[in-house]
């Protein structure tokens, strides 16, 4: 049983660097601790008080907006905890920048696969917002590889799910739910990633043609499209990398260089069937720069208030996909649904999530049909 | 109007048993548990399964759901009288759409029916159980099954793009789709794996991978299992992760040669199946490596499957490795448990003597590439007393798994057989937080009691109670 014996203004406060580049609340929070940050929740549910968890702040433009009470910053959770080089794993605290793993993880040629061109996220934003990187092709959606979870739930439990091994199926599958739940399952404090090995050799080459440069390789790491131009990504034995770059025929440049992502006043994705790319491109050029991902179905883009992204919309979800807001100025989501139409079920999200975060203190009303 | 005359209206009376024997047969799985059925019933499409929930909540009596019954946990067995829900109708492949890599298939469809189906589009479905002639998808979801070549595709949670379920009351949901990122909490991933407590799930988007344009299978040899499994940490370790990484031991191996005559080596302590696949550049080059890395660690052998036809044949060696068991004991009991993969020769070891403590014939044959133990024990049930030796001996397996920083189970499933073993690994927090999770969805408990959880999970005395509404 959590005791609750700390009021909100009890807790320390998050110091000048932590607070910086924070939205307004009536508490800016950084507990050093997982079972603080549990403490936290449990201080606010007891207050009634609405809870917005930041990492980097990076994906905070996703989902309804929302007048938080508290922010607590994972910016003190920030250790890897264990590195199993040998086993693939590792456990690793939510506040942890995304950048900085990978770079650690790097020394031993080994990659979370995380996403690559997010500087400033951390794992627990990343997991909590539902990010994947462009690797996903080959290593799958960020989902895939999250083996154990520890979360601080909305009223103050901390709740761990899964196990430090890279397969496993005992008990329900809490810990790979929390992918994209923006906390409704609790606070991100912990968790454990498989990781993968990263190849002797890899390239990027620029394509004509996007659709036959996916259809013609073997599960590539990406194929991609801006307005400037195509590129397939490819990593494997040297010998490997060099028939693919041959057989591609465009420009070779050893390593990955990966686009940078579409920046404007606001900026969206477009998801639709991953054969859909290429026709979802066109429906989208006109607004601005864009990032392409052929083969999953997800086109980034970046416009402004008059991009005619109500049309868009309408296009996507009539093909069985959506368009999703990630970031736009704030009075912007009073006239535009950032999720677009609810998703089914919402009802049954709503009673998975009260098992967690009984009164809603954790992003409340964030996510699709105001869960 | 009965219960089975109440099924009988909606599917048609051949399609419910009520027969003694045919109860009887539905009472148990592939493993060593048993319970009986009330009456089995078979529908054939969405609208009935929910109707036969209704039925059910109506009669007050819990569901079952079963596919092929090759599970080994007691998952598919009813532990108390009610329906038993046979999916083995629902085996129609919907679509295969070969440019998204995806199909709709029907919960009864075979696992390797659906990846025959798809091959002439050079498509497959990755989990590949050693059960996968026999076994569902329906199962495979409900289990998040694995199989040999989870070790580089993932287990059957990273296949499954989405799926209509039906859930207490007869409501049915469609969940996921083809285009990714569905925002929102993820109930597709809560749903694989939930072994048929949460609902019935009546269709499955899965989807589908690249038939590899290359394969190599390497047989490596050795003198110990420390030897083969230095190679397993080797291989891994040096930045390959194979399709596949399959290890057995000479008891095993002995009994598949004298049945099968795969060419495994019958005066092995233990054999390595390795197999990589991919374009030819990169098999060449990673299958150099493997081959490298066991001849470093000890290896006195290393062969490579010449064609096809003997790679199948090494692939039904390893996956018929249970009904070998066969000729030498009238039962075997076989276990599923995890470690991390640096753990894998001090537990091997420290297996072997349980079943010498015991005085069991302790044999392995196991998915080595990702740390998932298969020890085997054979005896015969007839004898008084074998019996609670096999019991104390897997309860020494497992505790012996999660100690070494382990899971419970890697694919099998939770079920009846780990459910009072699930506090090993979660605390009274974790597992209150759990039973959450099948009280969000099934808060009447209709929906296979009494598995994966043990009874009083369930803790009212953690967190806040859940607000009054939150069910309507």
């Amino acid at each position: 049983m959590v005791m609750r014996v700390r009021g909100l203004e009890d807790f320390p406060p998050a110091d000048a660097p932590v607070r910086d580049g924070l939205p307004s609340a009536d508490h800016h929070l950084a507990p050093d601790t997982a079972e603080e940050m549990a403490e936290v929740m449990a201080a606010a549910s007891d207050a009634a008080a609405v809870v917005v968890p930041w990492g980097g702040g990076v994906h905070q433009g996703l989902g309804h907006r929302l007048y938080p009470d508290v922010i607590v910053s994972t910016r003190r959770l920030d250790r890897i905890i264990v590195w199993e080089p040998e086993d693939l794993t590792v456990v690793v605290e939510s506040g942890v920048l995304v950048d900085e793993l990978e770079a650690e993880l790097s020394t031993r040629t080994q990659t979370a696969a995380f996403p690559e061109t997010t500087p400033g996220a951390t794992v627990g934003g990343v997991i909590s917002a539902g990010v994947s990187g462009y690797r996903r092709p080959r290593y799958g959606p960020t989902r895939d590889r999250i083996l154990q979870a520890t979360v601080a739930t909305g009223d103050g439990r901390l709740v761990t799910a899964g196990g430090r091994v890279v397969k496993n199926v005992s008990g329900y599958d809490i810990q790979r739910s929390v992918f994209g739940a923006h906390g409704a399952l609790g606070v991100i404090t912990s968790v454990c990633l498989k990781l993968w090995p990263r190849a002797a050799a890899s390239a990027t080459v620029a394509v004509d043609d996007p659709v036959a440069a996916w259809a013609g390789l073997h599960r590539p790491l990406a194929v991609l499209q801006t307005p400037t131009g195509s590129a397939a990504y490819v990593e494997g034995p040297a010998a490997q990398v060099d028939q693919d770059a041959a057989r591609l025929g465009g420009d070779r440049r050893d390593g990955l260089h990966w686009p940078d992502p579409p920046r404007g006043e606001i900026t969206a994705a477009v998801t639709v069937a991953p054969a859909m790319t290429a026709e979802a491109v066109g429906r989208i050029t006109a607004i601005g720069p864009f990032v392409a991902q052929h083969g999953v179905g997800r086109i980034d883009v970046a416009g402004d208030r008059s991009s005619g992204w109500v049309e868009v919309r309408g296009w996507a979800e009539s093909v069985g996909g959506r368009l999703t807001i990630t970031s736009a100025p704030a009075d912007f989501y009073d006239s535009f649904d950032p999720w677009g139409t609810a998703p089914p079920a919402v009802a049954v999200q709503a009673r998975l999530v009260a098992g967690f975060d009984p009164l809603r203190t954790i992003n409340r009303g964030r996510l699709p049909g105001g869960l | 109007m009965g219960l089975p005359e109440d099924l009988a209206a909606v599917v048609g009376s051949d399609h419910v048993l009520t027969d003694g024997l045919e109860r009887f047969l539905y009472g148990k799985d592939a493993g060593v548990f048993r319970g009986t059925a009330t009456v089995v019933v078979m529908p054939a499409t969405t609208g009935e399964v929910a109707e036969i929930v209704r039925i059910a909540e109506r009669h007050e009596v819990p569901i079952v759901a079963r596919g092929a019954g090759t599970g080994l946990a007691g998952g598919a067995v009813p532990l108390e009288a009610g329906v038993v829900v046979s999916t083995t109708r629902m085996n129609t492949i919907f679509s295969v759409d070969a440019a998204n890599r995806s199909a709709w298939v029907g919960p009864g469809v075979i696992n390797l029916d659906l990846s025959r189906h798809t091959a002439p589009l050079g498509l497959h479905f990755a989990p590949d159980p050693s059960s996968q002639q026999a076994c569902t998808i329906g199962g495979n979801v409900a289990n998040n099954s694995g199989g040999p070549h989870c070790l580089a595709d993932g287990s059957t949670t990273d296949h499954i793009l989405g799926m209509e379920v039906v859930l207490a009351g007869g409501t049915v949901i469609t969940v996921g789709g083809d285009a990714p990122d569905v925002p929102g909490v993820d109930l597709r991933t809560i749903l694989v794996g939930s072994e048929g407590t949460l609902g019935i799930v009546t269709k499955v988007l899965v989807r589908l991978t690249p038939n590899p344009p290359d394969v190599r299978t390497l047989l490596c040899v050795f003198d110990s299992v420390r030897a083969a499994a230095a190679t397993v940490s080797g291989v891994i370790g040096a930045g390959i992760v194979p399709a596949a990484l399959e290890m057995m031991d000479q008891r095993m191996t002995v009994l598949i040669e004298n049945w099968l005559h795969a060419g495994f080596p019958v005066d092995a302590a233990a054999i390595l199946l390795a197999e990589v696949t991919g374009e030819t550049p990169s098999v060449t080059a990673e299958a150099e490596v493997v081959e490298r890395i066991a001849w470093e660690c000890g290896a006195t052998a290393v062969s490579t499957a010449a064609d096809d036809a003997e790679r199948a044949l090494l692939w039904k060696a390893r996956k018929s490795a249970f009904g070998a068991v066969a000729q030498t004991a009238p039962n075997y009991y076989l276990h599923d448990t995890v470690v991390p993969r640096t753990r894998l020769v001090e537990t091997l070891e420290e297996v072997y003597r349980i079943g010498e403590r015991h005085g069991l014939v302790m044999m392995n044959v196991f998915h080595a590439g990702d740390g998932n133990l298969h020890p085997l024990m054979t005896f015969d049930a007839s004898e008084p007393g074998t019996l609670d030796r096999v019991h104390a001996a897997s309860a020494e397996l497992v505790a012996l798994s999660v100690d070494n920083g382990g899971a419970l189970t890697g694919e099998h499933g939770v079920g009846v057989e780990k459910r009072d073993l699930m506090p090993l690994m979660f605390s009274d927090v974790d597992l209150d937080a759990q039973a959450r999770v099948k009280e969000s969805f099934d808060p009447g408990g209709i929906f296979n009691p009494d598995k994966l959880l043990p009874r009083g999970s369930r803790c009212y005395d953690f967190g806040r109670p859940i607000p009054e509404g939150t069910w309507i």
